[in-house]
């Protein structure tokens, strides 16, 4: 089997390395090995982030190369324009419909944020899925199910992974109290993914 | 047991497997976590020392005691520490005693790139590398042992990418071990120079010993047989980027690198056709076996600084990567995101003065720093820990009527108390009227909110005796020293003058609490009046991620605000307010 990639990206604090730790779990759980590498430190401070996730057989090392990605998973617009050369030729992006001004250095320029950067991204991707994970997690009344509501629409892409697995990830991630709200979100996510 | 661990985690679970008695270190990216999570385990003794010299120190006590000891640091910990390091590498040990260095190639969170395999060479040391978090546990378990079977430290080497790497790791349980006691030993543990020569050549017997052990060990230097005639050493991350790569070639996996096994190496060479080293930084086993007159390729194919990663170790071993970027972004200029002062956050306030004052700040390590960068961009000189202190006093020395009244060294708490204090003696005892600013959040906040000594709780969030920073510097014989509430700008503006135009050392202790602990008190989100707002960008300027340009006027987050009060502040038009309660 081959190594697949699943690159995760976003802004410090939108909860990408619990996303990372979600697919690592549930990928044990179906007996795979898995390498996963973070950055903490400077780049925690409003900084962009990232998580390579991999998930094999046999996994030899952490980082994903540049153009190996099989998933783009973005908690953030910008940040996923930024790590689109990561993906594959058949690779495929799941974006959040989020966006983070970066910091404005003054107020006679613009904004700084991208201008029309949907269409950037709709441009960039090789294969591309948005979702409405804000407004998703909203409605579920907690905005810090984000992340397992963008894992919910990976889920269906992701081979070697069963809805089992995810449920195991989930449970060794998350408080007893907060698991069957975390379970829920992702399946809503699941169904996003799978109705787009 | 298979369980998903944190390169950091795996080294305190073999640790903790090894019956470490006693943990301690400094703060410092990539390292921090690993004591963290030995203090979740009950039955060890764990504690933050106020800085790496003396958490080696303290952990050379509990070793004479005849207990394993385990003292965690960043590479350039090691330059901090490096005094007990070389001459306990003369002393030898009791218990067990293991150093662990986490080197940062690429310098994701460090001032600079310095490859530690060199420290064990230069202490003559024994030193084990890790390549991924399953051997970061076996390595530090065993690491102990070697430590005790070699009378040695042992310096445990590793990098970012394997402390935080997660990976799968088979955790053990613990291995009883039972303390030593004490055993008077003077001509070991005092190193006199008459003791301090015979024990040099105990070293040098050591290295000869470990050397021939390395030579035998399949478990430490594994070698992978291949089919391709290619072979190549390697060692740490670099590991799983060969092997990825090259899964027919020999390998020679090294991990104990000092000494290195010459002729586990020698012997491995003569059965490759052509050989490679493939090590991060510095061609560490590259130059030994140039030395040796072994034949190899390796750091003239990659960049001499940096980390490796696949595509580059693909360039070395096949001279084209097979991984290459798909999507092309070169079109498109993004804007950056560099890592900002948090909302809220106490320094900001400070630092936006500065800036209005022109002042010349000589800086320090810590959240701090990024006070250097745009649009805030009001520090001077960023150096070491604890170096803003010396620096201050000097170029308020030799400035000339330019610097002078103008220069003022910033310096955080946990950093002060970490090495700055020296600093201020320095101050005191030479006669100095230079001024020191020491922002005072209570917690060593960079790496996540480590307690310090004026934190008031320990490792384990339990209630611990609380250092009091004003005190400490009146304790010193600073006559003067301000306290001021960094929040109230025109306040800390009027001490910051008086203070420079003091004849003597003054101290200004701006006192905030790091808003990612505490809650500033009544902080509600700022509102923004666009009708009165002139756009002359002064809130903008204050650098804040909560404030935003929107349609040329400024636009508060209302979830990222905490209610700070200083763009309110700063707007001459008082277009921005914090609602009162």
């Amino acid at each position: 089997m081959e190594i697949t990639n699943i690159m995760l990206s976003g802004v410090g604090g939108q909860g990408i390395l619990t996303s990372g730790r979600i697919i690592a779990l549930a990928a044990m759980d179906a007996g795979l090995d898995v390498k996963m590498s973070e950055v903490h430190g400077m780049s925690q401070r409003g900084g962009n982030v990232d998580t390579h996730v991999r998930i094999g057989e046999e996994v030899p090392s952490s980082l994903i190369p540049l153009g190996g990605a099989h998933f783009l998973v973005s908690f953030e617009k910008l940040e996923a324009l930024r790590y689109m050369n990561y993906l594959r030729p058949d690779g495929t992006a799941f974006v959040a419909r989020h966006e983070i001004p970066p910091l404005t250095q003054n107020l006679k320029k613009d904004s700084g944020y991208v201008s029309g950067i949907d269409a950037k991204i709709e441009k960039k991707a090789p294969k591309l899925v948005w979702v409405d994970a804000f407004e998703l997690a909203k409605e579920l009344g907690d905005p810090r199910m984000v992340n397992v509501i963008l894992l919910g629409a990976l889920s269906n892409r992701l081979n070697g992974l069963g809805a089992k697995n995810w449920e195991a990830g989930i449970r060794q991630r998350f408080k007893k109290k907060a698991q069957e709200a975390c379970l829920e979100a992702f399946r809503r996510g699941s169904a996003y993914g799978k109705a787009t | 047991m298979k369980k998903l661990m944190l390169g950091n985690e795996a080294v305190a679970q073999g640790a903790w497997e090894a019956g470490v008695a006693f943990g301690s270190g400094y703060p410092g990216t990539p390292s921090t976590e690993i004591l963290e999570y030995l203090a979740d385990r009950d039955d060890v003794v764990v504690q933050w020392a106020p800085n790496e010299k003396v958490g080696l120190e303290v952990s050379i006590g509990a070793m004479l005691a005849g207990e394993r000891a385990l003292v965690t640091m960043k590479h350039v910990g090691l330059n901090v520490a490096a005094d007990p390091f070389f001459s306990a590498a003369y002393t030898g040990v009791n218990g067990g005693l293991v150093v662990v260095s986490a080197d940062d190639p690429g310098m994701h969170s460090s001032q600079d790139e310095q490859d530690n395999r060199y420290f064990a060479k230069a202490a003559k040391v024994i030193m084990v590398e890790p390549s991924d978090p399953n051997e970061a546990c076996w390595m530090a378990r065993e690491a102990f042992a070697l430590s005790e079977q070699f009378d040695s430290p042992v310096l445990m080497r590793m990098t970012t990418r394997v402390s935080h790497q997660t990976g799968v790791v088979n955790a053990g349980d613990k291995q009883g071990v039972t303390g030593k006691g004490f055993k008077k030993n003077i001509a070991k543990y005092v190193l006199l120079p008459s003791h301090a020569r015979d024990r040099r050549h105990e070293v040098e017997k050591r290295l000869q010993a470990a050397r021939a052990f390395g030579n035998e060990s399949g478990l430490w230097n594994p070698i992978f047989n291949g089919t391709s005639g290619i072979g190549v050493i390697t060692s740490g991350v670099a590991f799983g980027y060969v092997k990825e790569t090259l899964p027919d070639a020999s390998i020679l996996k090294l991990g104990m690198t000092w000494p290195l096994p010459m002729e586990r190496i020698k012997a491995f060479a003569g059965t490759v056709e052509e050989l490679y080293v493939v090590e991060e930084l510095e061609p560490f086993i590259e130059e030994a076996l140039l030395a040796a007159g072994i034949e190899a390729k390796g750091s003239a194919l990659r960049p001499y600084t940096g980390e490796l990663n696949l595509p580059l170790v693909e360039k070395m071993l096949l001279g084209a990567p097979k991984h290459v970027p798909a999507v092309d972004l070169s079109d498109l200029a993004l804007p950056v995101r560099p890592p900002t002062l948090c909302p809220g956050c106490g320094h900001r306030a400070m630092f936006d003065l500065f800036r209005e004052m022109r002042l010349r700040v000589m800086g320090d390590i810590g959240c701090y720093t990024l006070g250097a960068l745009k649009p805030l961009a009001a520090m001077d000189a960023c150096l070491c820990m604890g170096a803003s202190v010396g620096m201050a006093e000097g170029l308020q020395r030799f400035g000339g009527a330019k610097e002078k009244g103008k220069t003022v060294g910033v310096i955080g708490d946990s950093t002060f108390f970490h090495s700055g204090i020296p600093g201020l003696l320095d101050m005191l005892a030479n006669g100095s009227d230079a001024t020191l600013i020491i922002l005072d959040n209570s917690v060593t906040a960079m790496t996540g909110g480590q307690p310090n000594p004026g934190t008031g709780r320990d490792i384990r969030g339990n209630e611990a005796p609380k250092l009091d920073t004003a005190a400490v510097c009146r304790g010193l014989g600073v006559k003067r020293v301000r306290v001021v509430d960094p929040y109230k700008l025109e306040e800390v503006r009027k001490v910051i003058e008086e203070e420079l135009a003091a004849p003597e050392v003054s101290v200004i202790i701006a006192k905030a609490p790091c808003v990612l602990q505490f809650r500033i008190p009544g902080g509600r989100p700022a509102k923004v009046k666009v009708e009165a707002c002139d756009r002359c960008g002064a809130c903008i300027r204050v650098g804040c991620m909560a404030i935003h340009e929107r349609g040329g006027f400024p636009e508060v987050d209302p979830e990222l605000c905490n209610g700070c009060g200083v763009c309110e502040q700063v707007c001459e038009e008082k277009a921005i307010e914090i609602p009162k309660g």
